[in-house]
């Protein structure tokens, strides 16, 4: 990462740590909202690398507010659901896995169990594949200057994929939390049932799926291959 | 997530270019093999396009120059076997060898073993087994019984090994074998170069379930082997294989070899698919884009001179799954008789009798999970 884009970040988390607690007007001071606006314009003059960092900072702290339309406008709201839910499953998992680090039942850790050690390895599965098709859009999207469109196979793909992933994250996530995690003191739901609702939101699985097969159907088979090692950033 | 950062994809030269030099090639050189065999394509045997693709420059393309190599860059060399693999070219005769061996000697060998070796395999033509595995040491690897005595001749071997794959047509194994005598788990453990001409040596066919022969048992009964054949640090050879598997778990064999079937169901539904099997086209197409990414990452990674263990890890659990799962949502969703002979029929069949095998060869799913967990902290 970049010093800038490490200084934003620690910036993100300063900001969206307040907003926690007063809402979304300290990330709307700071001046979030300008973060894709060139600098000739006034703006932070930042590329969509730079906002899947930070929306992902959201979708840890802050998934409940609406930073990802504060950022970005609306053919992107799709690309921008997929950082946000990357954040948050990164978050559930550290949840996860300090949680049965701590938690004892039988005289160890729940950690020490196979079974559990196994539940985890296949949600962090699902969480490194969201990251990777997170940081693939942005790669794209910033050649294509953010440019929708151009990244249309790129923007079906990644969120198809966050949705399907959905399932999986939010209920090992549960699982290995035990009745803790259904409870609405606990940190857990802040993450879940927004990813819950993302999963919907901007396209829901058969509408990207539909949208992808068609696209490969008209490429035929070999077109798929030549398109995908075509598209390399 | 710490340590799962994402290495970007970064090789150098023009590899738009290599592709395209590579899709000539493979153009005019690839035989007009059945769609069947292009599908498990690293497990086709056939030396004379070994040959060729070594000539053509392609094998042993990471290795020096002074080795009969190429000196090229790892990521070259990914982008090339990915297009082997996708165009489904017959690469399994030098494919381990390539792989695994050759860095391995590269990295640990002596200056003799890489001068004797390393040419042969850059040229496609010499060939290597991965003598891991044995009766009683399969998932718990660390229980390797294999014994190797040090004597003024060299090492005497006796033991066995089992499910070596291309052991029937292979020159050389690089065998884990123990050579402490009365050592434990992993301790005392190293790696032999054997060349598999040595008196004392049996190879046994073992026919897989598809009626395929690719593994085999190996016996040693008092095989001599030279002293030279030890590979690196004796009781070094369990971190020396940890390495190697990391080599093993992540390249795009993990999500390519079903490829064909993919390519397959897109041809057979034509450019207007029902909505169910455009559904599942893209729910294939996203698993794969990601897969390839996490892959390429990893690869990236490697070249860089990191070992990513967790991310191989997660390259192979997620590709396996992907794999398996492929042909078995394919038959949910095809019309297609099981005795059927047209392409996506047979190849439906073949691949769903092979597939049961992607998540044990390189480590079993528990195993790797295991690793991942290691990965997290769990354990
Ligand atoms: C096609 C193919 C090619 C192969 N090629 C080679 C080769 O070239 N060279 C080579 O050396 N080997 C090779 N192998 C062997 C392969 O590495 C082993 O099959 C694998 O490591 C598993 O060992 P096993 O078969 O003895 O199963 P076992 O170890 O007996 O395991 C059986 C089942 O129990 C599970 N299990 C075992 N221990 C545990 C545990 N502690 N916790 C939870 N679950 C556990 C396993 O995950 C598995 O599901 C090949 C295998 C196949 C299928």
């Amino acid at each position: 990462m970049s010093d800038a884009r490490a200084l934003l970040c620690d910036t993100a988390r300063a900001v969206f740590a307040e907003a926690e607690t007063v809402g979304i007007a300290p990330i709307e001071e700071a001046g979030f909202g300008l973060l894709l606006v060139a600098e000739e314009q006034g703006g932070f003059g930042g590329d969509w690398g730079d906002v899947n960092a930070v929306l992902q900072i959201a979708g840890m702290a802050v998934p409940d507010l609406p930073v990802a339309e504060l950022i970005a406008g609306e053919t992107l709201q799709p690309a921008a659901t997929v950082s946000l839910m990357a954040g948050a499953m990164d978050r559930a998992l550290t949840l996860s896995i300090d949680h049965v680090n701590t938690r004892q039942q039988f005289g160890r850790p729940l950690g020490k169990f196979q079974a559990v050690q196994q539940s985890l390895a296949v949600m962090a599965c699902e969480v490194r594949a969201v990251g990777a098709v997170a940081a693939a859009l942005a790669a794209r999207l910033d050649t294509a200057k953010l440019d929708a469109a151009a990244a249309g196979f790129e923007i079906a793909a990644a969120k198809l994929r966050a949705n399907r992933a959905v399932g999986v994250v939010t209920s090992i996530a549960h699982q290995v939390h035990g009745a803790i995690g259904f409870t609405a003191e606990y940190e857990l739901h802040r993450l879940t049932v927004p990813l819950m609702r993302w999963r919907g939101a901007h396209g829901n699985d058969d509408h990207w799926a539909q949208i992808l097969g068609r696209q490969v159907a008209a490429l035929g088979g070999r077109g798929l291959w030549d398109t995908m090692t075509a598209r390399d950033a | 997530m710490q340590g799962f950062a994402l290495y970007p994809f970064d090789p150098p030269g023009d590899i738009a270019s290599l592709r395209a030099d590579l899709r000539a090639w493979l153009a005019v050189n690839q035989p007009q093999s059945d769609v069947v065999a292009r599908a498990n394509c690293w497990a086709s045997f056939d030396p004379d396009f070994s040959c060729a693709l070594g000539a053509a420059g392609y094998v042993g393309m990471t290795l020096p120059a002074r080795y009969g190599g190429g000196d090229r860059h790892p990521l070259e060399r990914y982008v090339v076997i990915e297009e082997l693999l996708a165009a489904g070219a017959p690469v399994g005769a030098h494919w381990i060898a390539d792989r695994q061996t050759a860095p391995l000697i590269l990295r640990y060998g002596s200056e003799e073993q890489r001068e004797r070796y390393l040419p042969g395999i850059a040229r496609g033509e010499l060939y290597a087994c991965i003598g891991l595995s044995e009766p009683g040491a399969g998932s718990d690897l660390a229980a390797v019984r294999t014994m190797a005595r040090e004597t003024a001749d060299g090492w005497r071997i006796n033991g066995q090994k089992i499910w070596t794959t291309g052991a029937h047509f292979s020159h050389i194994m690089l065998a884990l074998v123990r050579t402490e005598e009365g050592s434990e788990r992993n301790v005392g453990l190293s790696q032999l170069l054997i060349d598999l001409d040595t008196p004392g040596i049996t190879i046994r066919p073992i026919i897989d379930m598809a009626g395929h022969h690719d593994f085999n048992e190996v016996f040693f009964d008092d095989a001599l082997v030279p002293h030279g054949a030890l590979v690196g640090e004796h009781g070094q050879g369990w971190k020396q294989v940890t390495a190697e598997l990391g080599l093993e778990r992540s390249g795009p064999e993990r999500y390519l070899s079903s490829h064909a079937l993919l390519v397959a169901l897109i041809d057979t539904a034509g450019p207007d698919p029902a909505p169910a099997i455009a559904t599942l086209i893209g729910e294939l197409t996203a698993e794969m884009w990601t897969l390839r990414q996490l892959s390429m990452s990893t690869a990236a990674k490697l070249a860089a001179g990191e070992d990513p263990m967790v991310e191989a890890s997660v390259v192979k659990e997620l590709g396996n799954a992907f794999e398996q799962d492929m042909p078995r949502r394919v038959q949910a969703i095809v019309t297609s008789g099981w005795d059927d002979e047209d392409d996506l029929a047979r190849l439906l069949r073949a691949l769903l009798i092979a597939s049961p095998s992607f998540s044990l060869r390189g480590g079993t799913r528990e195993v790797i999970r295991g690793i991942i967990a290691r990965g997290l902290g769990l354990r």
